[in-house]
C-alpha cells in the first residue's frame, strides 16, 4: 500500500483537453451482418447511421491490422452497408467479421455524386467490378426520389457471372431502370443472360440522350476512361460525366497527400470529379 | 505591428540566459552540424550559418503515436509540448512554419499538430547575407510572419515586433530594450542575391524537355522532402504489440518521392516514374499550392539542394528551361 503521496515530476506534460474532436479517433460500431457477395467480394453491414452522400466513404479500423477508406453503398442515414473486395491485409481481416464484432470507423469524407444537384437530368450509371457499390448508393437515393428523375439507365459490368454483385436486386432495379449486365467472359456452364465482353461495348450500342443526361461513373480506371471516350463520340461533354477517383487514402482529411492528384486531394475535392477537374482518368 | 525597438548588443546573451530561466530555449548551435537544440547557455548559439535542419520536426513530430488501443478501447495520448521559444529562426523558416500552420490548422485541423505549436514563441533573426549558396527566398513571396524579428545592426540589434504574443513578451524582457520609433522597410527586409528563381509561374513548363537531367539524376531517395521546412506528407501505420491485445497508430513522416507512396490496394502506383514523382514535388511546392492558398509552398530556403546527394538545383535548372 502507499503511503506517501509520490511527488509528480515536474516534467510530466499535462494532457490537455481537446476543443476540437480528434479527426483521427475512429468510433466503434458494431456488424450487423456478413454476406459474402462472391468469392472474394462481400458485404458488411455496421450499426452505425450516418447522414452522407452517394459515393463518399468512411475509414474503417480493424485494431493490430490498421485502416483503410471503403465507399458507402447504403442510403444516407440507414444502417451503414460496406461492399468490399479481398485484395490486401485489411480488406481479407475484415472478412473474417461476423455479426456482432466490433469495428472502427470514421467519416464520412469527401465529395460524393452530385445527385441531388442534378435533379431532372436522365442519368446513366456505368459500373465495373466492385466499382458498381458507391453507384448502389446512387440507386438508393434515386428509388426513394424517382419522380425527380428522367430515364435511368445502368450499365455494370464483371469478369464472370460469378462476379456479379447485389444479384438480390436485379431483378427490382431491372423494374425499375433500364439494366443491362456484361461479363467479360462467360465460361459455359453458367444460365447467364446478358451481355458478353466489356461495359463499353453495351455503352456504345445503347441509346442515350446526350442532352439533359448526366454519366455516373465508377470502376477500374482503364473502363473509365474507354466509357467515358465513347460519351464523348456520343456528344457528351466533360461537365457531364462524373467518376470516382481511386487512390488510397491515409488521413482523409487532406493533410497526408497520399491520395493527391496534381492540386486535387481526392479525399477532400473527391473521390467524386467532374471529368474535367481532373483532366481525365489516368490509367 | 509595426512597433520596433533596439537592443544593445551586450544585452542579447543576458536576454537569452532570461529566457532559458522561464522556457525552454531552442536556438541554432553547432554539434556535428549546426541544428535547433535546446539550449540554456546562449553562448553555445551559433548564427552563423543556416540550420541544417528547418524547425519542423518540433511541431510535425517525424514519428509520433496518435492513437493507442488497449484491447477494447482507443485513446489518444495527446500531449502538449511545454511553453518554448526560438531564436535565431529565418525568414524562410518563418515562412515554413507558417505554410505548416496554414496546412494543419486550416480545413480539419490536426490536435497533435495544434499540441506541439500552440505555445511556442518564434523570434526570428534577419539573414544580411544569404546564409547558404542555395538561398532563393527572394524569388518566393515571403511574408512578415514573428512574434519578433532581430535585425543584426552592427552595435545594436533592430527588434521588430510581429504580434501580440511577441509584444507582451518583449514587455515581460523590456529591460533588455529600448523603445525606437523606427519603422522596418523593405529595405531591411532585402537580401542580397536571393531572388534567383526567375520563372515565377512555373505551371507553363510541366511538359518542358528540360526535367529529364534533373529526373536521371534523381536517386527518388527523399532527403529533400525530409529537409523541407514545408512538405508535410505522411503515413499512418498501425503497430501491433506481440505482447498482447494492444496497438498503436503512428504517424510518420513520408515522401512523394517514394515509388510506394501512391500504391493503391492490388498493388497499382499512380506516380510509378520517377519523372512523375519529381515533378510532383516541384509543382506541388511552387504550383498546386498557391492554387488553393494563395501562397507557394516552397519558401526558398534551398535545403532540398544543399541536401540532395546529387545536387540536383532545380532552381537553375528551371530557369534554363526553353520555352
Amino acid at each position: 500500500m502507499e503511503t506517501k503521496s509520490k511527488p509528480r515530476a515536474r516534467t510530466a506534460k499535462k494532457a490537455i483537453a481537446l476543443t476540437v474532436s480528434n479527426p483521427f479517433m475512429p468510433t466503434e460500431c458494431k456488424v450487423t451482418k456478413f454476406e459474402r457477395q462472391t468469392t472474394d467480394t462481400y458485404t458488411l453491414k455496421l450499426s452505425a447511421k450516418l447522414v452522407h452522400e452517394p459515393g463518399q466513404f468512411v475509414q474503417v479500423t480493424l485494431p493490430r491490422v490498421g485502416e483503410c477508406p471503403i465507399s458507402i453503398s447504403s442510403y444516407s442515414g440507414e444502417e451503414l452497408e460496406l461492399n468490399i473486395k479481398q485484395v490486401g491485409n485489411m480488406t481479407n481481416a475484415l472478412a473474417e467479421l461476423r455479426k456482432g464484432d466490433t469495428v472502427y470507423i470514421r467519416g464520412p469524407y469527401g465529395k460524393g455524386y452530385p445527385v441531388k444537384e442534378l435533379k431532372g437530368n436522365n442519368l446513366i450509371m456505368i459500373g465495373g467490378g466492385c466499382g458498381i457499390a458507391p453507384l448502389k448508393g446512387i440507386i438508393e437515393y434515386v428509388e426513394r426520389h424517382r419522380a425527380d428523375y428522367g430515364k435511368i439507365q445502368l450499365f455494370f459490368g464483371c469478369r464472370t457471372p460469378e462476379d456479379l454483385l447485389f444479384k438480390e436486386h436485379h431483378n427490382r432495379w431491372k423494374d425499375k431502370f433500364d439494366l443491362s449486365l456484361s461479363v467479360d467472359q462467360n465460361p459455359a456452364n453458367t444460365c447467364f443472360e446478358g451481355n458478353v465482353g466489356f461495359v463499353t461495348a453495351m455503352l456504345e450500342k445503347a441509346s442515350l440522350e446526350k442532352d439533359g443526361s448526366v454519366a455516373f461513373m465508377c470502376g477500374p480506371p482503364k473502363m473509365m476512361a474507354a466509357a467515358a471516350q465513347v460519351l464523348h463520340a456520343k456528344g457528351f461533354h466533360d461537365d457531364q460525366i462524373f467518376v470516382s477517383a481511386e487512390r488510397l487514402m491515409y488521413c482523409a482529411i487532406g493533410k497526408c497527400c497520399h491520395c493527391m492528384i496534381r492540386e486535387k486531394f481526392t479525399c477532400i475535392d473527391g473521390p467524386v470529379f467532374r471529368y474535367d477537374e481532373i483532366g481525365g482518368i489516368q490509367e | 505591428m509595426t512597433a520596433a525597438y533596439s537592443m544593445n548588443r551586450a544585452n542579447l546573451n543576458p536576454f537569452l540566459s532570461a529566457i532559458a530561466g522561464d522556457f525552454e530555449l531552442i536556438a541554432p548551435v553547432r554539434t556535428d552540424i549546426v541544428r535547433f537544440e535546446a539550449v540554456s547557455d546562449p553562448a553555445k548559439i551559433c548564427l552563423d550559418e543556416q540550420p541544417f535542419f528547418p524547425l519542423k520536426e518540433f511541431f510535425f513530430r517525424k514519428h509520433e503515436v496518435i492513437l493507442k488501443f488497449d484491447g477494447k478501447r482507443f485513446t489518444a495520448p495527446l500531449k502538449k509540448a511545454p511553453k518554448r521559444v526560438f531564436f535565431g529562426v529565418r525568414r524562410c523558416d518563418l515562412n515554413g512554419v507558417l505554410h505548416q500552420d496554414m496546412v494543419f490548422s486550416s480545413g480539419v485541423a490536426d490536435p497533435y499538430y495544434a499540441a506541439q505549436r500552440e505555445d511556442s514563441l518564434l523570434i526570428g533573426f534577419h539573414c544580411n547575407e544569404a546564409p547558404s549558396e542555395h538561398c532563393f527566398c527572394g524569388s518566393l513571396d515571403l511574408k512578415d510572419f514573428h512574434d519578433l524579428m532581430f535585425f543584426d545592426r552592427g552595435e545594436a540589434y533592430l527588434v521588430q515586433v510581429g504580434s501580440g504574443k511577441g509584444a507582451a513578451f518583449l514587455k515581460k524582457f523590456k529591460k533588455f530594450f529600448t523603445a525606437s520609433d523606427y519603422a522596418v522597410t523593405d529595405e531591411d527586409r532585402f537580401i542580397e542575391g536571393v531572388d534567383k528563381l526567375k520563372v515565377k509561374d512555373i505551371s507553363g513548363v510541366y511538359d518542358n524537355p528540360g526535367w529529364k537531367p534533373m529526373v536521371d539524376a534523381c536517386l527518388s531517395c527523399g532527403a529533400c522532402t525530409t529537409l523541407c521546412p514545408t512538405c508535410y506528407c505522411f503515413e499512418l501505420r498501425e503497430v501491433p504489440s506481440l505482447q498482447d491485445e494492444s496497438s498503436e497508430r503512428v504517424r510518420e513522416w513520408s515522401s512523394c518521392q517514394l515509388k510506394e507512396f501512391t500504391k493503391v490496394s492490388g498493388g497499382f502506383v499512380y506516380r510509378e516514374s520517377r519523372e512523375d514523382r519529381f515533378k510532383h514535388r516541384i509543382f506541388h511546392q511552387l504550383d498546386y499550392f498557391k492554387e488553393k492558398n494563395g501562397v507557394n509552398l516552397c519558401v526558398g530556403c534551398g535545403r532540398c539542394i544543399t541536401g540532395c546527394p546529387t545536387r540536383i538545383d532545380f532552381v537553375t535548372g528551371i530557369n534554363e528551361m526553353k520555352a
